[in-house]
C-alpha cells in the first residue's frame, strides 16, 4: 500500500537503492477540503432554495348526504349567514329581516348566538355562486375559529358538550330577494 | 520586550466544524425536498389557495384524490382537474375512465380535465370504487367564482363522499 496516511509504513518496504531515498515519518496529514466544502455549500443553497416551506393545509368539510326525508328545525333558531354577489355579508336570526356585517363581526355575533341557544343554534352558510370562493373559505374559517370561543362559553354556563356545527346550503333566488336594496 | 511576534504568512483553521454543520444543513434539506411531479408540471394552472388561520391538518399523502379547480392560463377556461396520488389507483383509474369511454384518455393519463358535471360525478364513483379509502380534497383558487366549488361540492355529495377537505394555506402574520 503506497497510502499517504500509513504510520511507519515505509520502513520494512524499503525497495530500491537502499539509503539513497529518505522516507518521512508523517504523523498527520493534511487533506484539501475545499473543493468539498465549495460543493457542500452549492449543494446546500441549490437545496436551500429550492424546497419550499409552505405547505397546504386542509379544512374539514362535511355536508349532509343526499336524504328524501326533511328534517324540521325550529326557524327561530336557524342563523343565515349570506353572502351576496359583491362579496357583501348579512346575517339575520329565523325571520329577523337581514343585516349587514363585517367578517369580523360575525365571530361575536356566531358565538353570542350559540350560548344564548346552547347546542340548538343551527349556522347556515349561503354562498351566491358568484362570490369568490377565497371569501366563503374564509367564512368558514372564521365560524371554525368562533368553536373554542363556544366551547368555553358553553362550559361557563355548565354545558360541557357541543354537539352542532355549522352547515352549508344553497344560495337561491328568494335569498336574493331579500337582500335586494340592503 | 520579552514577547517574540511570531510573523504567521499563513495560518489553518480547523474546517471541521463548519463542515460538519453544513453537511447536516445539506442532507436536511435533501430530505425534506419534495420535486413537483410530472403531471404537476403538465396543466398550466396556477392556484392562488385561500388563506386560513384555524387549520392546522396536513394535506393526506396517500389515498388522496385530488380535484383542482382553476383558470388555464392559454385557453382561459375553468375545469376541474381530477387526480389520484397512489400509484395503484392511477392505474386502476385509467383503466376504469378508458372502460366509461372517457375522450382523451391515453397510457400518461393522470389527470383528467373535466368541464361537465356529469362526467365529474362519473369520476368521483370511479374514484371511490377504484379506492374505497379514497380521502378527497378540493384545491380551487381563492379568485374563482363560489359557484364552481359548489358544483363540485354536490357532486361529492350525490356520490356519498359527505366528508372531504378544502386545501388552504396557512396566512402568515395575524
Amino acid at each position: 500500500m503506497a497510502g499517504g496516511g500509513e504510520l511507519g509504513g515505509g520502513k520494512k518496504q524499503r525497495r530500491g537503492k537502499q539509503g539513497k531515498r529518505k522516507t518521512k515519518k508523517r504523523l498527520g496529514f493534511h487533506l484539501d477540503m475545499t473543493p468539498l466544502v465549495d460543493i457542500t455549500f452549492l449543494l446546500l443553497t441549490f437545496f436551500m432554495l429550492t424546497t419550499s416551506m409552505i405547505t397546504p393545509q386542509t379544512m374539514e368539510m362535511n355536508v349532509p348526504p343526499e336524504i328524501e326525508v326533511k328534517i324540521e328545525v325550529k326557524e327561530s333558531e336557524l342563523l343565515t349567514i349570506r353572502v351576496r354577489e359583491d362579496g357583501k355579508l348579512f346575517y339575520n336570526m329565523g325571520k329577523d329581516a337581514p343585516e349587514k356585517i363585517t367578517i369580523k363581526g360575525l365571530r361575536r355575533v356566531v358565538v353570542d348566538q350559540n350560548i344564548a341557544i346552547p347546542n340548538r343554534c343551527i349556522v347556515v352558510l349561503k354562498g351566491s355562486g358568484e362570490a369568490p370562493y377565497g371569501l366563503v373559505v374564509q367564512i368558514l374559517d372564521e365560524l371554525n375559529a368562533a368553536e373554542p370561543e363556544i366551547i368555553e362559553g358553553l362550559k361557563r354556563i355548565g354545558i360541557n358538550e357541543r354537539k352542532r356545527k355549522f352547515t352549508v346550503a344553497p344560495y337561491e333566488a328568494k335569498d336574493a330577494e331579500e337582500l335586494v336594496g340592503l | 520586550m520579552s514577547k517574540i511576534k511570531k510573523k504567521r504568512v499563513g495560518f489553518v483553521l480547523d474546517m471541521t466544524p463548519l463542515v460538519d454543520i453544513t453537511f447536516l444543513l445539506l442532507t436536511f434539506f435533501m430530505f425534506t425536498a419534495k420535486f413537483k411531479s410530472e403531471s404537476e408540471n403538465q396543466n398550466k394552472v396556477e392556484i392562488k389557495r385561500p388563506q386560513t388561520q384555524s387549520d392546522t391538518a396536513k394535506l393526506a399523502d396517500k389515498d388522496l384524490v385530488m380535484i383542482k379547480i382553476g383558470v388555464d392560463s392559454v385557453v382561459k377556461d375553468t375545469a376541474f382537474y381530477v387526480s389520484m396520488i397512489n400509484e395503484q389507483d392511477i392505474v386502476s383509474l385509467r383503466a376504469a375512465m378508458r372502460k366509461a369511454k372517457f375522450p382523451e384518455v391515453d397510457e400518461k393519463t393522470t389527470v383528467y380535465k373535466i368541464k361537465d358535471t356529469v362526467w365529474l360525478g362519473t369520476i368521483i364513483e370511479k374514484c371511490r370504487f377504484v379506492n374505497n379509502k379514497a380521502v378527497f380534497s378540493i384545491d380551487a383558487d381563492r379568485r374563482l367564482r363560489y359557484r364552481w366549488v359548489e358544483l363540485a361540492m354536490n357532486e361529492l355529495r350525490k356520490k356519498y363522499a359527505t366528508s372531504f377537505n378544502f386545501v388552504t394555506e396557512k396566512k402568515t402574520g395575524m
